[in-house]
Protein backbone atom coordinates (compact mmCIF):
# COMPACT_ATOMS: atom_id res chain seq x y z
CA UNK A 1 0.00 0.00 0.00
CA UNK A 2 1.23 3.51 -1.18
CA UNK A 3 0.91 6.28 1.44
CA UNK A 4 1.34 10.08 0.66
CA UNK A 5 4.19 11.91 2.76
CA UNK A 6 2.95 15.42 2.93
CA UNK A 7 6.03 17.49 4.28
CA UNK A 8 6.28 20.92 5.17
CA UNK A 9 10.06 21.92 4.01
CA UNK A 10 12.34 24.85 4.97
CA UNK A 11 15.19 25.60 3.25
CA UNK A 12 16.36 28.73 4.83
CA UNK A 13 14.62 31.29 3.43
CA UNK A 14 11.24 29.91 2.43
CA UNK A 15 8.93 26.81 3.51
CA UNK A 16 6.87 24.58 1.00
CA UNK A 17 4.63 21.48 1.23
CA UNK A 18 6.24 18.31 -0.91
CA UNK A 19 4.53 15.12 -1.13
CA UNK A 20 6.40 11.76 -1.63
CA UNK A 21 4.79 8.47 -2.69
CA UNK A 22 6.13 5.92 0.51
CA UNK A 23 5.27 2.14 0.36
CA UNK A 24 4.33 1.23 3.84
CA UNK A 25 4.09 -2.29 5.61
CA UNK A 26 2.60 -3.59 8.45
CA UNK A 27 4.14 -2.33 11.36
CA UNK A 28 6.34 0.72 9.22
CA UNK A 29 7.03 3.29 11.40
CA UNK A 30 6.84 7.75 10.20
CA UNK A 31 10.82 7.89 10.46
CA UNK A 32 11.28 4.19 8.34
CA UNK A 33 9.12 6.09 5.67
CA UNK A 34 11.77 9.59 6.34
CA UNK A 35 14.04 7.52 5.94
CA UNK A 36 12.94 5.43 2.51
CA UNK A 37 12.30 9.15 1.12
CA UNK A 38 15.92 9.96 2.22
CA UNK A 39 17.42 7.02 0.53
CA UNK A 40 15.32 6.73 -2.38
CA UNK A 41 13.52 9.71 -3.33
CA UNK A 42 14.81 13.09 -1.74
CA UNK A 43 18.37 12.67 -0.06
CA UNK A 44 18.67 16.48 0.59
CA UNK A 45 15.57 15.87 3.12
CA UNK A 46 16.81 16.51 6.60
CA UNK A 47 15.40 15.42 9.86
CA UNK A 48 16.48 14.58 13.14
CA UNK A 49 16.38 10.62 14.23
CA UNK A 50 18.91 8.92 16.73
CA UNK A 51 17.79 5.64 19.01
CA UNK A 52 14.81 5.10 17.10
CA UNK A 53 13.26 3.03 20.14
CA UNK A 54 11.73 6.00 21.60
CA UNK A 55 14.04 6.87 24.41
CA UNK A 56 16.35 9.79 22.63
CA UNK A 57 13.48 11.89 21.80
CA UNK A 58 15.15 13.36 18.94
CA UNK A 59 12.68 12.41 16.36
CA UNK A 60 9.49 14.44 17.53
CA UNK A 61 8.25 15.98 14.96
CA UNK A 62 4.29 17.37 14.64
CA UNK A 63 2.69 13.66 12.28
CA UNK A 64 -0.78 14.66 11.43
CA UNK A 65 -1.56 18.19 13.39
CA UNK A 66 -0.26 16.41 17.04
CA UNK A 67 3.65 16.51 18.09
CA UNK A 68 4.68 12.76 18.45
CA UNK A 69 7.71 10.96 18.16
CA UNK A 70 8.30 9.78 14.65
CA UNK A 71 10.06 6.30 15.73
CA UNK A 72 7.05 5.33 17.74
CA UNK A 73 4.49 6.33 15.43
CA UNK A 74 3.23 3.53 13.04
CA UNK A 75 1.92 4.99 9.21
CA UNK A 76 -0.53 2.56 9.50
CA UNK A 77 -2.25 3.02 13.03
CA UNK A 78 -2.53 7.21 11.62
CA UNK A 79 -5.11 5.74 9.55
CA UNK A 80 -6.12 7.42 5.87
CA UNK A 81 -3.55 7.76 2.66
CA UNK A 82 -2.05 10.41 3.65
CA UNK A 83 0.47 11.62 6.54
CA UNK A 84 1.17 15.18 7.03
CA UNK A 85 4.55 15.75 8.60
CA UNK A 86 5.55 19.35 10.21
CA UNK A 87 8.38 20.50 12.39
CA UNK A 88 7.44 21.25 15.86
CA UNK A 89 5.64 24.80 16.89
CA UNK A 90 7.22 27.31 18.91
CA UNK A 91 10.63 26.31 18.00
CA UNK A 92 13.09 27.76 15.10
CA UNK A 93 13.22 25.91 12.25
CA UNK A 94 16.82 25.30 11.00
CA UNK A 95 15.96 22.86 8.00
CA UNK A 96 12.69 20.97 6.69
CA UNK A 97 11.73 19.35 10.22
CA UNK A 98 15.00 20.17 12.41
CA UNK A 99 14.25 22.69 14.77
CA UNK A 100 16.94 24.46 17.01
CA UNK A 101 16.71 23.07 20.78
CA UNK A 102 19.41 25.40 21.69
CA UNK A 103 17.00 27.43 24.01
CA UNK A 104 15.16 24.53 25.36
CA UNK A 105 18.20 22.66 26.65
CA UNK A 106 19.66 25.84 27.64
CA UNK A 107 16.33 26.03 29.83
CA UNK A 108 16.85 22.95 30.98
CA UNK A 109 20.15 23.40 32.08
CA UNK A 110 19.14 26.78 34.40
CA UNK A 111 16.70 24.62 36.64
CA UNK A 112 19.93 22.73 37.81
CA UNK A 113 18.53 19.07 36.66
CA UNK A 114 20.71 17.80 39.27
CA UNK A 115 21.37 16.24 42.30
CA UNK A 116 22.71 19.16 44.78
CA UNK A 117 24.40 18.51 48.21
CA UNK A 118 27.07 19.85 49.93
CA UNK A 119 28.08 16.82 51.91
CA UNK A 120 29.71 14.85 48.41
CA UNK A 121 32.89 13.24 49.09
CA UNK A 122 34.45 11.21 45.68
CA UNK A 123 36.79 9.87 47.85
CA UNK A 124 34.75 8.38 50.00
CA UNK A 125 31.70 7.90 48.51
CA UNK A 126 28.36 7.07 50.22
CA UNK A 127 24.92 5.46 49.31
CA UNK A 128 22.36 7.32 49.53
CA UNK A 129 19.27 5.15 50.35
CA UNK A 130 16.11 6.11 49.53
CA UNK A 131 13.07 4.25 50.26
CA UNK A 132 10.50 2.70 47.35
CA UNK A 133 7.86 5.72 48.54
CA UNK A 134 10.43 8.17 48.13
CA UNK A 135 11.26 7.11 44.60
CA UNK A 136 7.64 6.92 43.86
CA UNK A 137 7.51 10.63 44.55
CA UNK A 138 9.73 11.76 41.61
CA UNK A 139 10.09 8.53 39.64
CA UNK A 140 7.43 9.43 36.78
CA UNK A 141 8.52 12.95 36.29
CA UNK A 142 12.03 11.02 35.71
CA UNK A 143 11.14 9.67 32.77
CA UNK A 144 11.55 12.49 30.49
CA UNK A 145 13.12 12.21 27.41
CA UNK A 146 13.12 16.00 26.40
CA UNK A 147 11.43 15.77 23.17
CA UNK A 148 9.88 19.05 23.34
CA UNK A 149 6.55 17.55 22.06
CA UNK A 150 5.60 19.40 25.69
CA UNK A 151 6.77 23.27 25.03
CA UNK A 152 5.88 23.35 21.45
CA UNK A 153 2.26 22.98 22.25
CA UNK A 154 2.47 24.84 25.08
CA UNK A 155 0.58 28.52 24.55
CA UNK A 156 2.52 30.24 27.21
CA UNK A 157 5.95 29.39 25.30
CA UNK A 158 4.32 30.20 22.41
CA UNK A 159 3.94 34.19 23.39
CA UNK A 160 6.90 34.55 25.14
CA UNK A 161 10.69 32.94 24.54
CA UNK A 162 11.64 33.27 27.79
CA UNK A 163 9.15 31.21 28.93
CA UNK A 164 11.07 27.93 31.18
CA UNK A 165 8.32 25.72 29.63
CA UNK A 166 6.91 22.37 30.90
CA UNK A 167 9.85 20.47 30.01
CA UNK A 168 12.42 22.72 32.23
CA UNK A 169 9.72 23.05 35.12
CA UNK A 170 9.38 19.27 35.39
CA UNK A 171 13.27 18.62 35.81
CA UNK A 172 13.26 21.40 38.62
CA UNK A 173 10.48 19.38 40.25
CA UNK A 174 11.72 16.02 39.83
CA UNK A 175 15.08 17.08 41.49
CA UNK A 176 13.24 19.04 44.29
CA UNK A 177 10.96 15.93 45.07
CA UNK A 178 13.74 13.66 45.41
CA UNK A 179 15.12 12.92 49.05
CA UNK A 180 18.63 13.11 48.42
CA UNK A 181 18.50 16.68 47.13
CA UNK A 182 19.25 19.45 49.02
CA UNK A 183 19.27 22.17 46.42
CA UNK A 184 15.10 23.47 46.76
CA UNK A 185 15.85 26.56 47.65
CA UNK A 186 18.35 27.07 44.85
CA UNK A 187 15.92 26.36 42.03
CA UNK A 188 12.38 28.15 43.94
CA UNK A 189 14.63 31.11 43.59
CA UNK A 190 14.48 29.75 39.45
CA UNK A 191 11.69 28.79 38.65
CA UNK A 192 9.29 31.54 41.20
CA UNK A 193 9.00 33.83 38.08
CA UNK A 194 6.80 35.13 35.83
CA UNK A 195 8.91 33.60 33.15
CA UNK A 196 8.82 30.71 35.37
CA UNK A 197 5.82 28.95 37.17
CA UNK A 198 3.55 31.67 37.07
CA UNK A 199 3.52 31.97 32.90
CA UNK A 200 1.54 28.56 32.98
CA UNK A 201 -1.86 28.85 31.91
CA UNK A 202 -2.67 25.79 32.69
CA UNK A 203 -3.55 25.02 29.46
CA UNK A 204 -2.54 21.16 30.20
CA UNK A 205 -1.81 20.00 26.62
CA UNK A 206 1.71 19.27 27.40
CA UNK A 207 0.37 16.38 29.50
CA UNK A 208 -1.87 15.58 26.40
CA UNK A 209 0.83 14.95 24.19
CA UNK A 210 3.75 13.80 26.13
CA UNK A 211 4.93 10.18 24.55
CA UNK A 212 5.95 9.05 27.97
CA UNK A 213 3.08 10.43 30.15
CA UNK A 214 5.08 12.11 32.41
CA UNK A 215 1.97 14.42 32.99
CA UNK A 216 4.38 17.79 33.25
CA UNK A 217 1.20 20.02 33.99
CA UNK A 218 0.64 17.97 37.24
CA UNK A 219 4.92 18.97 38.06
CA UNK A 220 4.33 22.44 37.29
CA UNK A 221 1.07 22.96 39.61
CA UNK A 222 2.81 21.07 42.21
CA UNK A 223 5.57 23.63 41.51
CA UNK A 224 3.53 26.46 41.74
CA UNK A 225 1.99 25.39 44.90
CA UNK A 226 4.99 24.52 46.87
CA UNK A 227 6.20 27.92 44.95
CA UNK A 228 3.65 29.88 46.60
CA UNK A 229 4.62 29.26 50.29
CA UNK A 230 8.38 29.29 49.54
CA UNK A 231 7.36 33.41 48.37
CA UNK A 232 5.36 33.48 51.51
CA UNK A 233 7.77 32.51 53.89
CA UNK A 234 10.25 34.72 52.30
CA UNK A 235 8.41 37.54 53.08
CA UNK A 236 8.08 36.82 56.78
CA UNK A 237 11.98 35.83 56.78
CA UNK B 1 3.84 31.96 16.76
CA UNK B 2 2.65 34.98 18.98
CA UNK B 3 -0.60 35.95 20.30
CA UNK B 4 -2.45 33.49 17.99
CA UNK B 5 -0.95 30.56 19.83
CA UNK B 6 -3.28 31.21 22.09
CA UNK B 7 -6.32 29.93 19.61
CA UNK B 8 -4.82 27.28 18.23
CA UNK B 9 -7.29 24.47 18.47
CA UNK B 10 -6.07 21.91 15.32
CA UNK B 11 -5.13 18.76 16.79
CA UNK B 12 -5.55 19.84 20.27
CA UNK B 13 -7.13 18.16 22.89
CA UNK B 14 -10.54 19.82 24.68
CA UNK B 15 -8.19 21.62 27.12
CA UNK B 16 -6.76 23.32 24.37
CA UNK B 17 -9.94 24.40 23.46
CA UNK B 18 -11.19 25.50 27.20
CA UNK B 19 -8.64 27.44 27.53
CA UNK B 20 -8.74 29.28 23.91
CA UNK B 21 -12.05 30.12 24.90
CA UNK B 22 -11.33 31.35 28.61
CA UNK B 23 -9.05 33.72 26.32
CA UNK B 24 -12.06 34.88 23.94
CA UNK B 25 -14.14 35.52 26.89
CA UNK B 26 -11.46 37.13 29.02
CA UNK B 27 -11.18 39.67 26.10
CA UNK B 28 -14.71 40.38 25.34
CA UNK B 29 -15.31 40.85 29.01
CA UNK B 30 -12.41 43.25 29.54
CA UNK B 31 -14.12 45.00 26.38
CA UNK B 32 -17.28 45.52 27.85
CA UNK B 33 -16.50 46.23 31.09
CA UNK B 34 -14.29 49.30 29.56
CA UNK B 35 -17.45 50.13 27.23
CA UNK B 36 -19.55 50.10 30.42
CA UNK B 37 -17.40 52.17 32.76
CA UNK B 38 -16.44 54.45 30.41
CA UNK B 39 -19.97 55.24 29.61
CA UNK B 40 -21.55 55.45 33.55
CA UNK B 41 -18.43 57.59 33.98
CA UNK B 42 -19.12 59.99 31.13
CA UNK B 43 -22.62 60.26 32.48
CA UNK B 44 -23.08 64.10 33.57
CA UNK B 45 -26.78 63.84 33.60
CA UNK B 46 -28.14 64.23 36.88
CA UNK B 47 -31.94 63.79 35.95
CA UNK B 48 -30.81 59.92 35.28
CA UNK B 49 -32.72 60.25 31.93
CA UNK B 50 -29.35 59.71 29.02
CA UNK B 51 -29.24 56.58 31.58
CA UNK B 52 -32.78 55.33 31.15
CA UNK B 53 -32.78 56.38 27.52
CA UNK B 54 -30.27 53.71 27.01
CA UNK B 55 -31.55 50.89 29.28
CA UNK B 56 -34.53 51.88 26.93
CA UNK B 57 -32.85 50.16 24.20
CA UNK B 58 -30.54 47.84 25.55
CA UNK B 59 -33.33 46.14 27.68
CA UNK B 60 -35.75 45.02 24.36
CA UNK B 61 -36.01 42.12 23.04
CA UNK B 62 -33.61 42.60 20.42
CA UNK B 63 -31.42 42.40 22.55
CA UNK B 64 -31.93 39.63 23.94
CA UNK B 65 -29.68 37.59 22.18
CA UNK B 66 -25.94 39.52 23.08
CA UNK B 67 -27.32 39.83 26.37
CA UNK B 68 -27.59 35.72 26.75
CA UNK B 69 -24.18 35.93 24.97
CA UNK B 70 -22.35 38.01 27.73
CA UNK B 71 -23.37 36.19 30.03
CA UNK B 72 -22.88 33.24 28.91
CA UNK B 73 -19.27 34.71 28.51
CA UNK B 74 -18.87 35.85 32.36
CA UNK B 75 -20.78 32.27 33.16
CA UNK B 76 -18.29 30.10 31.33
CA UNK B 77 -14.73 32.59 32.36
CA UNK B 78 -16.23 32.26 35.97
CA UNK B 79 -16.39 28.62 36.29
CA UNK B 80 -13.89 27.38 33.99
CA UNK B 81 -11.62 29.94 36.09
CA UNK B 82 -12.50 28.18 39.47
CA UNK B 83 -11.75 25.01 37.28
CA UNK B 84 -8.16 26.04 36.75
CA UNK B 85 -8.08 27.74 40.36
CA UNK B 86 -8.61 23.87 41.56
CA UNK B 87 -6.00 22.34 39.57
CA UNK B 88 -3.32 25.41 39.88
CA UNK B 89 -3.47 24.62 43.88
CA UNK B 90 -2.22 20.82 42.97
CA UNK B 91 -6.13 19.34 43.23
CA UNK B 92 -7.63 16.71 41.96
CA UNK B 93 -5.39 16.64 38.54
CA UNK B 94 -5.97 13.08 37.84
CA UNK B 95 -9.41 13.96 37.64
CA UNK B 96 -9.33 17.00 35.15
CA UNK B 97 -10.90 15.60 32.41
CA UNK B 98 -14.22 14.68 34.51
CA UNK B 99 -13.84 18.02 36.54
CA UNK B 100 -13.73 19.63 32.89
CA UNK B 101 -17.10 17.56 31.88
CA UNK B 102 -18.55 18.68 34.80
CA UNK B 103 -17.88 22.25 34.44
CA UNK B 104 -19.21 22.09 31.13
CA UNK B 105 -22.58 20.89 32.46
CA UNK B 106 -22.79 23.50 35.03
CA UNK B 107 -21.69 26.16 32.50
CA UNK B 108 -25.02 25.42 30.64
CA UNK B 109 -26.97 24.95 33.15
CA UNK B 110 -26.03 28.43 34.95
CA UNK B 111 -26.39 30.21 31.47
CA UNK B 112 -29.51 28.29 30.26
CA UNK B 113 -31.05 29.06 33.62
CA UNK B 114 -29.99 33.09 33.27
CA UNK B 115 -31.05 33.13 29.44
CA UNK B 116 -34.40 32.28 30.99
CA UNK B 117 -34.69 34.99 33.82
CA UNK B 118 -33.84 37.31 31.38
CA UNK B 119 -36.15 36.04 28.87
CA UNK B 120 -38.92 36.56 32.00
CA UNK B 121 -37.56 40.01 32.50
CA UNK B 122 -38.01 41.25 29.15
CA UNK B 123 -39.98 39.63 27.08
CA UNK B 124 -42.46 38.68 29.94
CA UNK B 125 -44.83 35.90 30.36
Amino acid sequence: MDVEFRIKRFDGSKSYWQSFKVPVRKGMTVLEGLYYIKENIDPSLAFRASCRMGICGSCAIKINNKPRLACETQIMHLGGKTVTLEPLDNFKVLKDLITDFEGFFAKHEFVRPYLIRDDVDYNEPVELIQTPKELEAYYIFSLCIKCGACYSVCPAAATRDDYLGPAAITAAYRFCADSRDRGKEIRMDLVSSDNGVWRCHFAAECSEVCPKKIEPAKAIQKMRLASTFYMLKNIFR
Amino acid sequence: MAISGWFKVSGRSVFSLAFSFHRITGIILLIYLCMHLAYLTSLTDKTGQTYEGLIGVTVTPAFLAFDALLVLCGVYHGINGLRVIIHEFGLAYEYRKAILAISIVLILAVWLYASYVMYKLVVGG
